[in-house]
């Protein structure tokens, strides 16, 4: 077998070069760039039309019933908070542990994290009844002393996301400082105008990195939690429910390794593409990918383990109505989404298992695609049998979403990818300072390794773990 | 948002439903359904339509169960060996008398036999799966051997809708009703996915626009509003009639008397199927019910010394707390 | 009145850097001590704090202060505003429930604390309105190395002898009085 190089990144690369390969990015994609966000653009269209239709005549027209009362729209936000999550995984933990490999995608990621957040927001905004009413759920001092109901886990839900979103965007926003002070230094025109305001006055003073690192490492470690109580939150909406299939205690654990497990294929689907998009493929290289798809791998395992529990549990609890929803989904009318689901969530990821599969870019494309479509048909199989089939049998019945949930859920993907690629525009998508980090990091290992301890005098410099946020 | 307050009555507000709840209940209505006096005429569900607004949304729009009726009354075919008695030469009378007894029900063949799903939970005689499975075909009805069972809204004591709504539109008064608050809905619909009656009714449509074409919109209850989209709604225990009477009762000085007004469906209902009263008053005929029956509030699992009572209270398992019993219909064999 | 000097030297070996601190450090030039250095660096080192000597950063002081603040403000937020809603007893829940207090508790706890870092980052490393460094230079963004120092009449030549002698690549420096 060949001998792959294990190196994340060429460690030779010129500083300079990694700046200008970073700058030039956010000035000369290639054409499927533009191709992509034209597509964005008119997929975005679509929903907003659907979602006018939708303003305009009011739920009915999505085909909810009686029984039906949320459907695709709570599952797709669910998915969308879910692909948030990987991001805050990759870059606060991997931050954490101190994996090195992280520092190349873990920018795009939390972009990633902060936009689907976005996307996720707008869903409970769409499914609303009465969406100009919305500002009710936020707890605000009114004369009548009505406040929102704490009790109610869509209000942790409103909580947590605002949370998160603020979190994720100002650890973005916080990371991309010292890089936003490198655009100022070379941006001209309007960048020029927005990175001298957005780089806060960044100089890399000794006072300033010192701060920054214990910042960084702070926001890192307050992130982690975050991310976890988020989806736990966001599993309340069905586990504090007393429905059938909803009320199920490991709902936490399970929504938050299958959040993780959809955001690493999100990361490894947008990876392929930034690294085609923007020429990138001097930094995010074929070692980190397999890296990438690794730690996928193991989240797979995780959660695959943790849905075949549930199943178990309801299994074994035998209580009746859990378990008729179980079997809606095994070989009742679900069963073509269940079986499609368990297929590419459950099955696939073991191709992963392969290196040759792990290196090959147009199969991981493909791969990636068919995990987050599987994830996607999971959380419908959450929220729908249980709706269509609850405790009282004469409210059983079955409702397919129409065409305008299904344009609003189409219409999603092309917001996401609309805001997402314009950012990737704006911003440098590669971390610059991270990157010149890990070559110096690595380049001190490697020389550290080769001359074993002959520099121990100047051991400031060589040879030297790394410590952080002591 | 004062801490004295807090400190003050701390106790107060730490009180859930097993220690008696945070209220002083004024009344506590509540309702009994006979189901062995109910023959499924849907007069209540008629009744419910007129008096409060509910608007008739269509045959499209109600086969896609987006019908509004706050008051149902469900069929079960529960039997579905169920047949006729019909005298023949086996079972007439004289047989019996020259010594040959009929066979007993289960023994008979019915001639048209309906498929009887695995498990417990069964519609028409058919499981969920079977129903709307692939090979699920629109179920035949019976000709014999159906139930049926009026359903309101509950108005449960701990409700499962209320504690879920994001805004508070839905909340428990002091007289033992579960509120809906219009106004304040935002139309997360939450309350109605946790709902395991299925009791709460979303307005998907402006049904307004068309359900009342003229002159029928003179016929609208001027006591109550007419509700548009985003909306959700349910029954009431037709709470405006509540008000009126427990007005007048104040303005007189007096406690409101049994009897002295009942709510739509219960005064339409031909074999007084439903009865409707205040709990709390213990000669209201309501409340004699309950006690005959040995039926609690509370808990989520009657202890009954005679087995034989028929009272019920539907998914009391669940901890809902329902404040409609159910009088269990007993069959002739 | 005397004369005041701002030099920046730039380095682009972080050896050389370290090597120049370390003489700094042991006084090879009267009057500057290694103190008074500021260094701007296009990277994060840690190394930086064995030559510099441990310099206190406070951000997390200010952490702390975001945590308590988002633990007991947002505890009695919920509590308080709760007590005032009496219209709301629900599901035969109590008026006060304390299980959902406790997730929405944690989520300000994690908001505040994560507001107040990143205001303590931006005040305490002097960004947003603070002082900036009058010489600064582009490569420090690129792959360079400065050593910024206050000097007056007697350290200036010394100093900047002891720049040239760590292969200096480029000295700025600024005058005033």
């Amino acid at each position: 077998m060949k001998h792959i190089d294990e190196k994340a990144i060429d460690e030779e690369i010129k500083w300079a070069k990694i700046n200008e390969d970073v700058l030039r990015h956010m000035e000369t994609p290639r054409k499927a760039y533009w191709i992509a966000l034209a597509t964005s653009f008119i997929m975005f269209l679509v929903g907003l039309t659907a979602e006018v239709y939708q303003y305009r005549y009011g739920l009915g027209v999505a085909d909810l019933n009686r029984s039906h009362m949320w459907g695709l729209y709570i599952a797709t936000f669910i998915f969308w908070v879910g692909a948030s999550h990987a991001g805050t995984l990759l870059s606060a933990f991997l931050h954490i542990i101190h994996a090195e490999w992280r520092r190349t995608i873990y920018r795009f990621a939390e972009a990633m994290t902060s936009v689907a957040l976005m996307t996720a927001a707008i869903f409970p905004m769409i499914h609303l009844g009465r969406v100009w009413n919305l500002y009710w759920v936020v707890p605000y001092v009114s004369d009548r002393e009505i406040w929102s109901n704490f009790r109610s886990p869509l209000v942790w839900d409103a909580f947590a996301i605002t949370t998160y979103l603020t979190c994720s965007l100002t650890f973005l926003y916080v990371g991309m400082i010292p890089d936003l002070a490198i655009c100022r230094d070379n941006a001209r025109g309007w960048r020029k105008k927005l990175y001298v305001v957005l780089s806060v006055g960044w100089q890399g003073t000794d006072r300033q990195w010192r701060n920054f690192r214990k910042t960084y490492m702070t926001m890192a470690c307050f992130l982690l939690p975050l991310a976890i109580s988020v989806h736990s939150v966001v599993s309340s909406d069905f586990a504090v429910s007393l429905m059938p299939g909803w009320h199920v205690t490991s709902f936490p654990p399970y929504f938050v390794a299958g959040a993780l497990y959809s955001g690493c294929a999100g990361i490894m689907t947008l990876f392929i593409i930034m690294r085609y998009f923007f020429r990138l493929e001097d930094y995010m290289t074929v070692n980190i990918m397999e890296k990438l798809c690794k730690m996928t791998f193991a989240i797979a395992m995780v959660w695959t383990y943790l849905i075949l529990a549930e199943f178990a549990a309801v299994w074994y609890g035998h209580n009746q109505a859990d378990k008729e929803v179980l079997l809606a989904k095994f070989y009742g009318p679900f069963a073509p989404y269940f079986w499609a689901m368990m297929f590419l969530a459950v099955v696939l990821p073991f191709t992963l298992a392969f290196q040759r599969l792990r290196r090959n870019m147009a199969a991981l494309m493909v791969l990636s695609i068919l995990f987050n479509i599987g994830m996607w048909l999971e959380r419908w199989m959450i929220v729908s049998p249980t709706l269509s089939h609850a405790y009282n049998p004469e409210s059983w019945n079955m409702l397919w979403p129409s065409i305008v949930q299904w344009c609003i859920v189409f219409g999603s993907l092309g917001w996401f990818g609309m805001i997402f690629l314009v950012f990737c525009k704006i911003f440098p998508m590669v971390s610059m300072y991270e990157v010149k980090e890990m070559v110096f990091h690595q380049k001190k290992d490697l020389l550290g390794h080769k001359h074993g301890h002959s520099h121990a005098g100047s051991g400031h410099v060589v040879g030297k773990p790394s410590v952080e946020g002591a | 948002m004062s801490i004295t307050n807090l400190i003050n009555d701390w106790s107060r507000y730490r009180k859930g439903a097993e220690e008696g709840g945070f209220h002083e209940y004024e009344h506590q209505w509540a309702m009994v359904v006979d189901l062995n006096k109910c023959i499924g005429c849907n007069a209540c569900s008629v009744a419910c339509y007129a008096e409060n607004n509910l608007p008739v949304v269509g045959e499209t729009r109600f086969a896609k169960n987006q019908g509004m009726h706050w008051m149902r009354v469900e069929r079960f075919w529960d039997e579905p060996d169920l047949q006729p008695y019909v005298a023949t030469a086996s079972n007439s009378l004289d047989a019996w008398i020259e010594g040959n007894p009929p066979a007993p029900r289960s023994a008979l063949k019915p001639s048209n036999p309906a498929p009887i799903a695995e498990g417990m939970l069964e519609r028409d005689g058919k499981g969920f799966n079977e129903q709307f499975g692939f090979h699920g075909t629109k179920s035949e009805y019976q000709d014999f051997g159906g139930s049926f069972l009026p359903m309101m809204c509950q108005q449960c004591h701990s409700a499962t809708c209320e504690p879920v709504c994001p805004v508070a539109a839905t909340y428990h008064t002091p007289d033992g009703l579960n509120a809906q608050v219009y106004n304040r809905c935002i139309g997360s619909r939450y309350c109605s996915n946790n709902c395991p009656y299925r009791l709460r009714f979303f307005n998907f449509w402006s049904y307004y626009e068309d359900a009342w074409p003229e002159p029928l919109h003179m016929q609208l209850n001027p006591d109550l509003t007419v509700r548009d989209k985003g909306v959700m709604e349910k029954c009431t225990f037709c709470v405006h009639r509540i008000r009126v009477v427990k007005d007048e009762a104040r303005m007189e000085n007096r406690k409101v008397k049994d009897g002295e007004f009942a709510t739509a469906c219960v005064q339409s209902c031909p074999t007084s199927a439903l009865v409707f009263g205040d709990k709390m008053d213990p000669d209201s005929q309501v409340a004699k019910l309950w006690n005959a029956h040995q039926v609690k509030q509370g808990p989520y699992k009657q202890t009954k010394e005679n087995k034989e009572l028929r009272g019920y209270r539907i998914l009391e398992g669940l901890n809902t707390d329902p404040s409609v019993m159910y009088l269990e219909r007993v069959r002739e064999v | 009145m005397r004369k005041k000097y701002s030099v920046m030297g730039l380095f682009s070996d972080f050896e050389e850097v370290f090597c120049a601190l370390e003489d700094i450090k042991k006084n090879k030039v009267p009057g500057v001590t290694v103190d008074d250095v500021r260094l701007m660096s296009p990277i994060e080192h840690p190394e930086i704090d064995e030559v510099l000597g441990e310099r206190p950063s406070h951000v997390r002081r200010v952490t702390l202060c975001g945590s308590l603040f988002g633990i007991i403000g947002g505890f009695y937020f919920l509590v308080t505003s709760q007590s005032d809603f009496l219209v709301q007893p629900q599901g035969g829940k109590p008026v006060v429930p304390i299980p959902s207090n406790i997730v929405l508790t944690y989520e300000m706890f994690i908001l505040f604390s994560v507001i107040a870092t990143v205001l303590g980052f931006l005040v305490l490393s002097g960004l947003l309105f603070g002082k900036r460094e009058k010489l600064y230079s582009e490569k420090v963004g690129v792959d360079q190395i400065a050593i910024v120092l206050d000097l007056n009449e007697e350290t200036y030549e010394p100093i900047k002898a002891l720049f040239r002698q760590h292969k200096v690549l480029e000295i700025r420096e600024e005058v005033s009085k």
